[in-house]
């Protein structure tokens, strides 16, 4: 049983090392897209600066009480996921959770900005949750797949628990190469970048969930995004690259994976919604079944 | 006088009385005392929720050296809780503001039929839930179903008596399924008695087991709805008048599981079902029992999405989830069943609150077509929050209290190494978080019509119930051991381990569930997301809804700017072409069928040949005495083992 000061200091610390860590992450996505167009891109701070200036807009245009709560939904949501995910030296809370858990979780901040966008009364606004929606059913089946093989193989559900394994023995990658593969496949369409990121569709004004997100609730989904690009790092370094040792090691690890999703991202076109759907059902789910087979 | 006696007793002599003052105007008031007077009987035999001995009735009849009897153990007890809770809450839904309604828009005759038909229903459920042996089983099974056909029928709406009438066709043949199995049963191990007969059972041979197995699970299958069976239930259900719908929805189905788990787990033994090899497949007939659930899940949950209508829309949910609880039950571990029988609480809970919003909802505008809704969250705001608890508990997401039988029931498939029917419980799963945003967003999101600007939150008398139900469904979320210790006394009763349980949800060592952290670690979430939003930042204003993002275009009242129609657009253009209807077009080729068959023996009969007729059954009837060959017709070789015992 954890103490009391360990369980505050969780309490306190996961949420914000996740959200200082997604900052980072943010800004290397635009580094990373910088380079990639040969541009400097932007400087340090500047994930902060564009927090600083939403929240601090002088118009905030709320359309109800739900469009508020979704916003809370989808933040709270998420600081609920970060402390359910173990990281080097604190783990005591992650372990009355679960992956199965954590999986259903993560569902809490899409439900939230599902009911706030949809309280917005916008057409555009509800076409893109439709998107979205449709877009998790994509992305979480092959995902699940990988999950039950991942459970199957170290006989648990404990994030903790897999982790303590691959210390010991070898790391989940090695292990299962192919449910590995069909992981990061599905991260990529978790995580709402190119060649899947139609329903974020940032590019557009008048399409999407953002459409009636000005000042603070444009703020709440930044930090969710930031949050976003954690949890997807973190959730696919425990399940593969036995999580971190230390922070150092910890740390690496996970921008190393949120970079691979993202330089795909910077090269590829998009997908329709459909044709997501088809994507995602077809070659991560294969692989995925593949790779269960020598699970089992 | 056992306290069974008392509770059976009350219940029959209560539905006489309401049969007779069914007209008066206290009449719902009457029926809520009765609910809660028989619902304290039912707390008064509260042991066995406990582990405590089978309560008998010291009621018993003999036909023919049958004794039929009556009794009551943990199962029984805890789908009567269910029953009598749900038949409370919607007394107490009709007894006010929607009852007087309903006595105005149609008549005091037909809101007192609407309360006999809900005494009745639950005076069957009682008496089929107290079956003692095998024929009071089929007593009280034919009970129900004309209980459940009474309350169906009170819709004078065309759509809804066809409804009805199919409904009754496909009871009876699935009773017809049980009363051959039953016969059988007798002829091969010589008596009804439950423990009797389970003996008995020890001695048949697989071929025999899988004979009973299938007609049994035809017979009670058709009850609960599952593939292929599925077709009678959404439409009759979501077609009862409303307060009725949220009876029927949430339990009326569920007496098929409890018979189901009554005979094939308990009795039979799913030792027994998982020994028998389907031919040519690699399935046994457990196996092919978890797949109809799994099918369950996925196919009437995908029917659901496409639905136009609030009440279709739930009622399909209805068959959908009972998959989860059959697949639940044919894991037959510990985790599993518990999941399963669970899973019978929590969804009564919610699919009753669901239908109660949907309910309050046409109470108010007079619709529940999703092409005629929306905007609803400003005026009727506590029958919004009500139903966003429920779709939690449907969609099964915690912190509510859907979200853990389904994951006892992942949880057992994970231990199992059924990777298969995990992914096909999890579509299930995703198809009902799609059609469940659907079903909120477009009846209280969106943009609110013009011609509901004046509707008011629904009455008091209905949300009390709502209101009551939701905190049931959020506080057997947090602490999913209360209903827990009923499952595993349950469990106990058909002789599976009892799942080892807490307070707050399942010990494991390979990773348990603990919902009291889960829910706080989930509400310290969002009182720092509610710090972020209302804290930090500049103050919002609250504006109009047609000020609003139009393309530079000015919005009135006249533009309709709301997005409902063909709601999973991009998903439709993939699976759209996968709805084929097979299982309509076989219901029609069946129907043809015997309208053929039935066409052709009239015309035989009446205007072809009846001296032929009478001369081939006389031929036929000859044959079969001559083939019994000296030796006595099979059953009363049965009846005559049966005494030799």
């Amino acid at each position: 049983m954890t103490s009391v000061t360990e369980l505050l200091a969780e309490l306190l610390l996961m949420p914000f090392i996740a959200f200082v860590v997604g900052l980072a992450m943010v800004l290397m996505y635009r580094k990373i897209a910088a380079r990639l167009q040969r541009r400097i891109g932007p400087p340090l701070l500047q994930p902060i600066y564009d927090i600083v200036k939403l929240y601090g807009k002088e118009t905030q245009i709320s359309h109800g009480l739900i469009h508020d709560i979704g916003l809370v939904m989808a933040v709270g949501g998420y600081v609920a996921a970060e402390i359910f995910l173990p990281v080097p030296g604190m783990d005591g809370i992650a372990d009355k959770g679960g992956i199965i858990t954590l999986s259903y979780v993560l569902m809490v901040p899409s439900l939230g900005l599902a009911l706030g966008v949809g309280q917005c009364a916008n057409p555009n606004g509800s076409i893109g949750i439709s998107r979205a929606l449709t877009a998790m059913l994509a992305y979480d089946i092959p995902f699940i797949i990988v999950v039950f093989g991942v459970a199957t193989h170290y006989q648990s559900t404990s994030l903790v628990g897999m982790i303590e394994y691959q210390q010991i023995h070898q790391w989940g990658i090695f292990e299962m190469p192919l449910l590995a593969v069909a992981g990061l496949f599905a991260l990529q369409g978790m995580m709402g970048k190119q060649p899947f990121e139609i329903y974020v569709a940032p590019a557009e004004i008048a399409t999407g969930p953002m459409v009636e997100m000005s000042g603070k609730y444009m703020g709440g989904l930044f930090v969710m995004q930031t949050f976003q690009l954690y949890t997807a790092g973190v959730l696919y370094t425990s399940l593969f690259l036995g999580g971190g040792a230390n922070w150092f090691e910890f740390l690496v690890k996970i921008f190393i994976v949120v970079a691979i999703p993202m330089s795909v991202a910077l090269v590829f076109p998009r997908y329709r919604t459909e044709d997501m759907v088809r994507i995602m059902w077809k070659w991560p789910v294969m692989v995925a079944l593949i790779g269960i087979a020598f699970v089992l | 006088m056992s306290v069974l006696d008392d509770l059976l007793l009350f219940t029959a002599l209560a539905s006489v009385a309401i049969i007779v003052l069914r007209r008066f105007a206290f009449i719902s008031k009457f029926s809520v005392v009765v609910y809660v007077l028989a619902t304290v009987l039912l707390i008064k035999m509260s042991a066995l929720g406990y582990g405590g001995e089978a309560v008998y009735s010291s009621f018993t009849v003999n036909v023919l050296g049958q004794v039929l009897q009556w009794r009551f153990d943990a199962l029984s007890w805890f789908f009567a809780l269910i029953t009598l809770v749900v038949a409370l809450f919607t007394a107490l839904f009709m007894s006010g503001a929607w009852g007087d309604k309903y006595r105005k828009e149609h008549s005091k005759e037909a809101y007192g039929l609407l309360q006999v038909a809900l005494i009745l229903n639950v005076l069957s459920m009682l008496v089929l839930l107290a079956s003692g042996d095998l024929l009071s089983l089929f007593i009280g099974w034919e009970l129900v179903s004309w209980a459940s056909f009474m309350m169906m029928a009170l819709n004078p709406d065309k759509v809804a008596r066809k409804a009805a009438i199919k409904y009754i066709v496909y009871a009876m043949a699935g009773a017809m399924a049980i009363l051959m199995a039953i016969a059988m049963t007798y002829n091969m191990t010589g008596s009804l008695d439950y423990v009797q007969v389970m003996q008995g059972m020890a001695q048949l041979n697989n071929s025999q087991i899988a004979v009973l197995v299938s007609l049994y699970a035809i017979g009670f299958g058709i009850k609960m709805g599952v593939i292929p069976f599925h077709l009678w239930q959404a439409t009759a259900y979501a077609e009862t008048p409303g307060a009725g719908a949220v009876f029927m929805g949430a339990i009326s189905a569920r007496m098929g599981l409890y018979a189901l788990i009554l005979v094939i787990v308990q009795i039979i033994g799913l030792t027994r079902v998982a020994a028998i090899e389907i031919p040519y497949t690699f399935l046994d007939m457990q196996n092919a029992l978890a797949w109809v659930g799994a099918l369950t899940t996925i196919i009437p949950t995908y029917i659901a999405l496409k639905q136009n209508d609030a009440r279709y829309l739930l009622a399909w949910h209805g068959v959908g989830q009972g998959g989860y609880m059959l697949l639940g039950v044919m894991i037959a571990d510990s985790i599993g069943t518990a999941g399963g029988i669970m899973h019978v609480f929590n969804y009564a809970t919610y699919q009753a609150a669901l239908f109660m919003t949907v309910t309050a909802v046409i109470y108010r505008t007079g619709t529940s077509n999703f092409s005629k809704l929306g905007g609803l969250v400003t005026q009727m705001p506590l029958t919004f929050m009500v139903m966003v608890v429920s779709i939690i508990g449907l969609a099964g997401i915690p912190p509510m209290n859907g979200f853990v039988s389904k994951w006892l029931i992942y949880r057992a498939l994970l231990l199992d190494g059924q990777p298969l029917l995990f992914v096909a419980a999890v579509i299930g799963t995703l198809g009902t978080i799609l059609s469940v945003y659907k079903l909120v967003h477009n009846t209280f999101l969106g943009q609110l019509r013009l011609e509901h600007q004046d509707v008011r939150e629904a009455p008091l008398s209905m949300l009390i119930p709502m209101l009551g139900l939701a905190i049931i469904i959020f506080a057997t979320g947090v602490m999913p051991g209360v209903v827990l210790d009923w499952v595993a006394a349950a469990q106990i009763a058909i002789g599976i381990a009892p799942v080892e349980h807490n307070l707050g949800g399942i010990e494991l060592v390979q990773g348990g569930l603990n919902m009291i952290w889960v829910t706080g670690v989930m509400f310290y979430g969002f009182a720092v997301g509610a710090i972020i939003f209302y804290f930090l930042g500049g103050k919002s204003k609250h504006i109009h809804q047609y000020d609003n993002y139009a393309g530079g275009h000015f919005l009135t009242s006249k533009v309709r700017y709301h997005y409902s129609n063909h709601f999973y657009a991009g998903l439709m253009h993939l699976i759209g072409g996968w709805y084929r209807n097979i299982f309509i077009k076989l219901e029609y080729a069946l129907v043809s069928l015997v309208s053929f068959m039935s066409q052709l023996s009239e015309n035989f009969y009446r205007s072809s040949q009846p001296a032929m007729l009478v001369a081939a059954i006389v031929m036929l009837a000859l044959w079969y005495i001559m083939s019994a060959d000296g030796s006595a017709p099979v059953l009363v070789q049965g009846l005559q083992g049966g005494m030799s015992k």
